[in-house]
């Protein structure tokens, strides 16, 4: 038996270990997920923390300088954000697209993002109105 | 066709629950013809989906596009290959192959069981499960569903999905995914027949490794697909998608493990349970969060109708198996104990501690967006920094256990059986250290990771060297003994090259995301850059058409200590078929790979003047990644080729 609780104390050193390394992990990496409007319902609080935002690319807004950012305005609801991002653009980046951006909202009410993501409106498979499931 | 095919889905699933009502009645009443005819089921469910995957396949290479499957995921523009695969582009192209998957394994079950018809309560298990995913496409998500309008153009397949290892990829990971389901049958067949002797570990053990390789080249499949296409330089990001197929391989290893403790000491039979429970869980919940889209991802598909009846039916498999895992458990109690915690089961079960602390970090990590909001009402993610800072201590003791796991003696590892066989690995691993420190890596985790590497890979050899010369004390000639070692113990020889091959991929993973290097430059024609140490000359762009897209790539000349080693062309593509897709725009990276490392370019931005902004990374030892899954690959082929059929040949021949 004294084989035996030397093993639960590892199983208990271990257990606690993996608590810890799972609770200092989110707490140090967790990022709050607003749409645009509810980011605009934060401040000031938000400004200077790092959040992620989701919003749709208002057409036309995209300027793409070369030597410079992308710059892009996205809504959401009443709410308007304008974002500076300076990495990899994806693929299916443009007009109307849904994208995630993750960064800080500066006093200014420009949000740099160091994260940018796009996601399709209607994902893989859209519901163009033609291929619209006739629902019966 | 179409007729065809939706009547042999339809027929499919009422075959399906008559094969499971028969399979109960046969273990109730323990009637042999009921048994028989329940296997007949299974049998006739497979030929059943297997005319339905063809039908579909018909109507995808042939494009007709008055199916909404059809119409959805190809267009005429399609190379027939990738209308191949197309079946499995798709929602309910998915949960067909799915299910016509299942019903394969469930046909090789019932054909190899020792009764014939099979086990019935197996049976009743695998039928339970492929009801569940022919009502889906029998009900909810129709394959052969009709489009209602006439169009003389399909939507077409996107771009990101148009290669080679797309292809492959989804297919490779299928085939682990529902292979699981086999085992948790095997499992929960016994739980409800109660034999509860080691008949079903034995017989669902090459499943569970069968679906576990597939798993591993899977997911392997699926980074390198990420590497060569989405454009960003790596190969994992930590993607819900990504972690839904992790999580069951985690669990799924863990079960390989701990396997042979109840194969050699009769313990730990609950556990094996558990294990197979949560993982087969896992494999579910897996492709219910890819195929609902319910945690948002960057490559999450159709939202659709099916999240319901998925959840009700994850909910289903967990309080039905623990219950009945609850009820029996009166009948699995271990007659040995741990006697030590040094010895090769207390590392065995460690290995399966970590394994499923792992799985639960990453869950956690996976849900915590639904979870924070459920109890904060807050949306709260966490990013790939929370799965590393998890991980990798985990996956560095996992790593150290791997190495320390096979030379501690079953029972009671001695003082002198420790001293003995740690003291070459362990002098490996100093040397290793030492030789790294001294040429100037500073990084601690990478030193750390390479020297437990060091430890891995030399008790593997010396595990070989001490066999092959106990046969080469025998008389046998090294070469033999190596061979002959090899086939007596397959499974434990087998293994020990997985394990090599799991060092060669950490010591790519670690390299590849300690060490990366990269540079963004804006480059007029002529214009040059080093990285590393390359030097890489701008010659200019090029713009060319042909049938399916227009590009422009840029070509860069690479140079290495003044020579010229290659020519490169980072392309992007504009696909003229604008159809109805929304992603035309599609960005090709150019790849120079070598196993010191890979030199991949991006091209962001083609402005006026042909001025172009590239983005360049140096991955080091990206090849040793893929290289160790062949490893891993070949080992677990090894552990898993059919012996020798002694018993069998007399009764055969």
């Amino acid at each position: 038996m004294k084989a035996n609780r030397g093993l639960v104390a590892a199983v208990a050193v271990i257990a606690c270990l993996v608590s810890w390394l799972v609770f200092a992990g989110v707490r140090d990496s967790m990022v709050y997920y607003v749409t645009v409007d509810e980011l605009f319902s934060q401040t000031p609080d938000v400004y200077g923390e790092k959040v992620r935002v989701s919003g749709t690319v208002v057409s036309g807004s995209i300027r793409n300088e070369i030597d410079d950012s992308l710059r892009f305005t996205m809504e959401a609801g009443a709410g308007r954000l304008d974002v500076e991002y300076g990495g990899v653009v994806p693929d299916i980046f443009a007009d109307g697209v849904e994208a995630v951006v993750e960064g800080e909202l500066s006093s200014d009410n420009v949000f740099r993002a160091d994260l940018l993501l796009a996601k399709c409106p209607t994902k893989y498979e859209s519901e163009d109105s033609l291929y619209e499931r006739k629902k019966s | 066709m179409s007729d065809i095919g939706s009547v042999s889905v339809l027929l499919s699933f009422f075959v399906t629950v008559y094969g499971l009502g028969a399979s109960v009645a046969a273990g109730k009443t323990g009637s042999e013809a009921l048994a028989k005819s329940a296997g007949n089921a299974v049998l006739s469910v497979s030929f059943l989906l297997l005319v339905a995957v063809c039908c579909l396949l018909y109507e995808l290479v042939t494009l007709d596009f008055s199916i909404r499957y059809v119409a959805l995921n190809t267009s005429t523009d399609l190379p027939v290959i990738y209308r191949v695969t197309a079946l499995w582009a798709g929602q309910s192209g998915s949960l067909l192959l799915w299910s016509f998957i299942l019903s394969l394994y469930a046909s090789f079950a019932v054909a190899r069981g020792e009764k014939r018809g099979g086990d019935p309560y197996v049976n009743a298990v695998l039928c339970a499960v492929a009801a569940f995913f022919l009502f889906l496409i029998a009900y909810i998500e129709k394959p052969f569903e009709p489009l209602g309008a006439a169009v003389g153009e399909g939507r077409g397949l996107n771009p990101i999905l148009q290669n080679g290892y797309m292809a492959v990829h989804p297919l490779t990971l299928y085939v682990g995914y529902v292979g699981i389901t086999v085992p948790f049958a095997f499992g929960i067949g016994a739980l409800l027949g109660g034999d509860l002797g080691g008949r079903w570990i034995r017989n669902s053990r090459k499943y569970a490794l069968f679906s576990w390789t597939f798993l591993s080249a899977g997911l392997l499949l699926g980074a390198r697909w990420a590497y060569l296409e989405l454009g960003w330089g790596g190969y994992w990001a930590w993607d819900p998608v990504e972690n839904a197929a992790f999580m069951p391989w985690l669990t799924a290893t863990a079960f390989l493990h701990s396997v042979m403790i109840q194969e050699r000491k009769e313990m730990l039979k609950k556990w094996n349970l558990v294990l197979l429970i949560i993982t087969f869980f896992l494999s579910i919940f897996g492709t219910f969060i890819t195929r609902t889209g319910i945690v948002s991802s960057v490559h999450s598909f159709a939202r659709s109708d099916i999240g319901p009846p998925f959840v009700v039916f994850m909910a289903f498999i967990l309080v039905f198996s623990f219950a009945l895992l609850a009820w029996r458990s009166g009948d699995m109690e271990s007659r040995e104990r741990f006697e030590s915690a040094v010895s090769r089961e207390s590392a065995f079960l460690f290995n399966n501690l970590l394994f499923l602390a792992a799985a639960f970090a990453v869950f956690l990590g996976t849900i915590f967006p639904i979870l924070s909001e459920a109890l904060t009402g807050r949306k709260i993610l966490v990013g790939p920094p929370y799965f590393n800072a998890v991980g990798v201590p985990i996956g560095l003791v996992l790593i150290l256990l791997m190495g320390v796991g096979p030379l501690v003696s079953w029972g009671k590892a001695s003082p002198r059986n420790l001293r003995k066989s740690f003291l070459f690995p362990a002098l490996v691993a100093l040397a290793v250290l030492a030789a790294l420190v001294a040429a100037g890596m500073r990084d601690v985790v990478a030193v750390v990771t390479f020297s437990i590497c060091g430890f891995v890979a030399s008790t593997v050899f010396s595990e070989y060297f001490r066999g092959i010369r106990v046969r080469s004390a025998r008389g046998e000639n090294p070469v033999s003994a190596f061979f002959n070692l090899v086939a007596r113990n397959r499974r434990r020889y087998g293994g020990y090259i997985v394990h090599l091959g799991v060092v060669l991929l950490v010591i790519g993973i670690t390299a590849s995301s300690v060490f990366v290097t990269q540079r963004e430059v804006v480059l007029d024609r002529g214009d040059s850059f080093s990285l590393g140490g390359y030097e890489l000359v701008f010659r200019g762009v090029r713009r060319f058409s042909n049938d399916a897209k227009d590009g422009v790539s840029a070509e860069l000349s690479v140079f290495r200590n003044g020579k010229s080693v290659s020519t490169m062309y980072p392309e992007k593509n504009i696909y003229k078929y604008e159809g109805n897709r929304e992603i035309n725009q599609e960005t090709e990276v150019a790849l120079r790979s070598t196993f010191r490392d890979d030199l991949y370019l991006i091209l962001s931005e083609v402005g006026e003047g042909g001025r172009v902004s590239i983005r360049a990374l140096l991955n080091p030892m990206v090849n040793w990644i893929w290289a160790g899954g062949l490893v891993i690959v070949f080992g677990a082929a090894v552990t898993m080729w059919p012996g020798r059929k002694r018993k069998r040949s007399s009764a055969d021949g």
